[in-house]
């Protein structure tokens, strides 16, 4: 797998697991709090690019957490590039 | 030493760990008092005279009494008088009376004494003076105290002086000449080590000691745990080492380096030689037990292939060039700037080590996040035990588990999921064992039949024989009896859990589809035998559950982990002695590695990298911004590696190549990497990939602690120099220095200064601290001034009990007609995790090659005999062992261990990982087995391979002509 494919892999994963969780809006903060919580940066800027450039091979409830997600994702802090 | 089991931490009973006062300590309120020669003494009811005499330093003579041994009242030797009673009793075996009057010394007791003594004597070499055990053994003590002149008898007789010495095993010899036939080797390996492998031959004069039926110590049930060593008065029994260099001249206790236990040791030394490891009874781990790991295979601190200078190289196809220090480090600094100034922040990274110390792990963090200035940290419980940090923290607020070891002494039941202690974590199996003896129930879930089912004198024991991969279609099977017949404990779940979740999981598991009539069909167990187990475990007083690797490895890995917090909230088994929930550690300092920072998302003190509080202390003691995002984690490093997004390594004692799966995946990044820096003692698979190499230091060579499953904090002291000149800390910091940002620790106990003022569980540690209680179980604050033994006994620290919701989601690791059988692969006792050290030792002995068990039916429709070559293919790879043929697995299920590099286990084991974690799913492996003729191809390249790097380490450059460097 390529490193897209196993991202996409991975988000799909982490969404099965957690569909379970009240309702399907609820299951989604699930999601996107995990994807917030443990992906790192360059991991989520792919997935959201992917998302918004096809997003087919997504489930519906990892879409739906990584749009939610996006929208938490902070920009780098500055005076970390030298 | 087992027997020495208290509580009561501290009390006065207790005694000194380097006296032997003869008998265990007793744990009675009940107080009496009694007159030894005239002393008052007071102890605990049920303490024997001996013991109660010798906390008060009146030394009673003693042969066959020992305090980690039950009183056994053969040698006599202890004899004493009661005022008003008859005769000469044993002080071993006569329990301490109110009122009593003892006389431990007169003329009658001096008589009978030497009398004793000159019988033992009488068929006892005279040869003392040549003895290996000269200057340490006790029946040349005793002989001194009873005033031995005189052997009246002669030697002429019939007598054992002739008897042949076993030197069967590596480690010790048994000379059965010197033997006294005291039968404290026999008792050891019963009450202390539990394996019942030794026995007293014959009766009367022909009663001598004998392992197993007849034959030699290595062909017995011996595991070579060496507490009969530790435990024989004479030479009979006696450490090689010993015999070979004398007698040991000074000793410093620190902490053994191998599994999750933890055990403490006195290293004995001659100089800077350790001539032997002797389990110290003041550990509160392993109360002075070990196994053949800690005891004995600590020879490759000083083997040949120990690298002791820094070398360098452009490319993995150059020789490999020593230099000095400062040209090393100035390399790897060099190459790391130029790396992130090329390809960006998030190029690089690091990977600290669980076989490291906290010091060493929590530096490595630091330089990553803050000389590296990214979050790229990560550490190889990524591959073990991440999804318990995070299941755990999820359920009960803490990553970590919540009792003590002694903690299961006082369990009614104990259910053993996915963990094979016997042999992954030996002198927990004993105790454990010890606690079955005396009448615990034990329920085994596990696909395989595990050693611990076969312990001696097992009252009752349920084994669940699961097939991989459907653990939480049994936990949830489990809980749904349990709610379903109304076995819950309702007022723990009522006082201590979050009702909303509670009433989102009660209705969730009461659904018929978690019933175990509905999940036979998916774990292959049947609903008779979960209803059974379900019952035993809610309806007993204390029910514990203990957990490895068989229930973190596996896509749903984290699921299970919250599946059994769910278990033990439900049933109120949280909070008390007895109880809990135990994640066994695979490594030494698993727990630590991960209390200090060296997860991509957390701080130390697993603190997430997006608080701005807790990222905002950080900075102010580190100086500089930390990037509010987390990092990469192992895998995710691999393959932006692959991706050409990734593009240098630090991996401190880790060796990745051969313990993270998909090795050809592994691999292929490796090669990706424009800059691996290798940090280890030897040349191990990963450094063949590494353009920098920079000797690291063994436990034995340097200062720091190490943290346990237990979460206690241990000191590990340095007993002799490190052969290349720098401990492993230094390392790190020499690095960090040339990277620009500053680093200054004079000695680890500063480094752990600054962890405590940054991690809220870690404010009251300190090396002054450790020192004067021995070890501490964090959280140590102000709040709980002396550690924590047990954990959430009021409360949780995210207030109430969470119950997670556990769908069971199958695998995609499923078996097909193309590969029909599952691999599952695990551990064995002689040899630890990747084999590096214990390969380099006599350990080798016992296992010597990892072989495939296949089940007989299995073996018989493929025409498989015991012996045979297998090619085992998966979705992978491919790799070839050697069958066994074993009855330990169901039919369908393969199992092998991976210490051995050119087995190739994780050719064949697949990037399928934990859901929420990443943590590989070693447990479970489609796979297809048939005979073949020779090595798999990747075999055939990893000996061509590593023949290279050989001679590249050599610094051959001919070989330059000749290799490529295959892989």
């Amino acid at each position: 797998m390529n490193q897209l494919d196993t991202l996409i892999h991975m988000a799909n994963q982490i969404a099965d697991n957690n569909s379970h969780y009240g309702t399907q809006e609820e299951a989604a903060i699930r999601v996107a709090a995990h994807l917030k919580k443990f992906w790192a940066r360059s991991m989520k800027q792919q997935i959201i690019a992917y998302l918004q450039q096809d997003g087919s091979k997504l489930t519906p409830l990892a879409q739906t957490a990584i749009t939610q997600m996006q929208a938490s994702l902070r920009p780098e802090p500055a005076d970390l590039c030298r | 030493m087992l027997q020495h089991f208290d509580p009561s931490k501290g009390s006065a009973y207790k005694g000194s760990p380097d006296k032997d006062y003869g008998t265990p300590a007793r744990l009675s309120e009940t107080l009496v008092t009694l007159d030894i020669d005239g002393v008052q003494i007071t102890v605990p009811e049920g303490t024997s005279v001996m013991r109660a005499a010798a906390l008060h330093d009146i030394n009673i003579p003693k042969l066959c009494a020992s305090d980690n041994l039950e009183a056994f009242g053969s040698c006599r030797l202890c004899a004493v008088q009661i005022e008003g009673r008859r005769g000469y009793p044993a002080s071993c075996t006569t329990p301490a009376e109110a009122g009593m009057k003892i006389t431990t010394q007169n003329g009658k007791l001096a008589r009978l004494r030497r009398n004793i003594m000159e019988l033992y004597i009488s068929d006892h070499p005279l040869d003392c003076l040549t003895c290996p055990a000269n200057g340490d053994c006790e029946l040349q003590d005793m002989a001194g105290a009873v005033g031995l002149r005189d052997v009246r008898y002669g030697f002429e007789g019939e007598n054992h002086l002739d008897a042949k010495t076993d030197s069967s095993n590596p480690y010790f010899s048994f000379d059965a000449s010197k033997c006294i036939v005291c039968s404290r080797c026999v008792r050891a390996c019963e009450e202390v080590q539990g394996t019942f492998a030794l026995t007293i031959e014959g009766r009367g004069f022909d009663s001598k000691v004998a392992a197993g039926q007849g034959g030699d110590f290595m062909s017995s049930d011996c595991v070579s745990c060496g507490a009969c060593v530790q435990a024989c008065p004479t030479s009979t029994l006696m450490e090689k080492s010993v015999i070979d260099a004398g007698q040991p001249e000074h000793s410093i206790v620190t902490t053994c380096a191998y599994c999750g236990v933890g055990c403490s040791f006195k290293a004995e030394m001659k100089g800077d030689q350790v001539i032997r490891m002797v389990p110290y009874k003041g550990g509160d781990a392993n109360h002075g037990h070990s196994c053949v790991k800690g005891r004995f295979a600590f020879g490759y601190a000083t083997h040949a292939d120990r690298i002791k200078h820094p070398m360098i190289r452009d490319s993995i196809d150059q020789p490999w060039r020593e230099v000095s220090w400062e040209e090393a480090i100035g390399f790897a600094a060099r190459r790391l700037k130029e790396t992130q100034a090329k390809y960006g922040r998030e190029s690089i990274g690091g990977i600290t080590s669980s076989r490291c110390t906290n010091e060493e792990t929590y530096l490595v963090q630091k330089l990553v996040r803050a000389g590296f200035r990214n979050n790229n940290t990560d550490t190889c419980a990524r591959v073990c035990h991440s999804p318990t940090g995070f299941g755990l923290k999820a359920t009960l607020g803490e990553s970590a588990g919540t009792q003590t070891f002694d903690s299961v002494m006082q369990s009614d039941v104990i259910i053993v999921i996915g963990a094979n202690p016997t042999d992954a974590h030996p002198v927990f199996g004993s105790l454990m064992r010890r606690r079955l003896r005396e009448g615990a129930e034990l329920i085994v879930a596990d696909p395989r039949r595990i050693d611990l089912l076969k312990t001696p004198h097992l009252k009752d024991a349920q084994h669940l024989p699961l097939r991989p991969g459907t653990n939480v279609a049994l936990i949830n099977a489990l809980a749904h009896v349990i709610m379903d017949e109304g076995l819950e404990d309702t007022d723990f779940i009522a006082s201590r859990c979050d009702d909303k979740g509670y009433q989102a999981w009660r209705a969730f598991i009461s659904d018929a589809r978690h019933s175990p009539e509905q999940m036979e069909a998916v774990t292959g167990v049947s609903a008779e035998a979960v209803r059974r187990a379900a019952r035993t475990y809610a309806t007993a007083p204390n029910g514990a559950i203990y957990y490895g690797l068989g229930v973190t490895e596996h896509s749903q890995g984290s699921t299970m982990v919250m599946g059994i917090a769910n278990l033990a909230l439900a049933t109120g088994n949280i909070g008390r002695e007895g109880v809990g929930v135990n994640p066994l550690r695979g490594q030494n300092n698993v727990q630590g590695s991960c209390d200090m920072g060296s997860f991509p998302h957390e701080l130390p003190g697993y603190q997430h990298v997006s608080d701005d509080a807790a990222r905002a202390r950080f900075e102010q003691v580190w100086g500089v911004t930390l990037d509010d995002e987390p990092g990469l984690r192992i895998p995710n490093m691999f393959d932006s590696a692959i991706a050409g997004t990734f593009k240098a390594l630090y991996v401190q004692g880790e060796d990745i190549a051969q313990s993270d799966p998909n090795t050809h995946h592994v691999e292929s990044a490796l090669k990706s990497l424009d800059c691996l820096i290798v940090q280890d003692i030897f040349l191990n698979e990963t450094a063949k990939f590494a353009h920098v190499l920079l000797p690291g230091s063994s436990f034995l060579e340097k200062n720091g602690t190490f943290t346990n499953a237990e979460r206690r904090i241990n000191r590990v002291r340095k007993v002799m120099p490190a052969v290349a000149g720098k401990e492993d800390w230094e390392v790190t910091q020499d690095l960090a220095n040339a990277l620009g940002y500053p680093m200054n620790y004079a000695h680890p106990s500063e480094i752990m200064d600054e962890i405590a003022s940054l991690t809220p569980t870690f404010t009251g540690v300190s090396y002054d601290k450790l020192d004067q209680l021995g070890s501490i179980q964090w959280p140590c604050n102000d709040e709980h001034p002396d550690g924590m033994p047990t954990m959430h006994v009021e409360d949780f620290p995210i207030g109430r009990g969470q119950f997670a919701i556990t769908e069971y989601v199958a695998t995609e690791e499923r078996t097909n007609r193309r590969f029909p059988l599952l691999l599952t692969t695990g551990r064995i006792l002689s040899q630890y995790n990747v084999g590096a050290q214990t390969r380099r030792t006599d350990n080798q002995i016992w296992h010597d090659e990892d072989v495939l068990e296949v089940h007989p039916s299995d073996a018989e429709l493929r025409g498989i005999r015991d012996g045979d070559w297998l090619g085992i293919s998966s979705r992978a790879g491919q790799t070839v062992l050697r069958a066994r043929i074993s009855e330990r697995m169901l039919p369908g299920v393969v199992y092998t261990t991976f210490h051995h590099p050119g087995s190739g286990a994780n050719v064949i084991t697949t990037d399928s990982s934990d859901w929420a974690t990443n943590c590989p799913e070693y447990k479970v492996t489609a796979v297809q087995v048939e005979k073949v003729s020779q090595p798999s191809e990747w075999q055939q390249n990893f000996r061509s391979f590593e023949k290279l790097q050989h001679k590249l380490l050599k610094g051959d450059a001919a070989t330059l002509a000749n290799g490529n460097g295959a892989g």
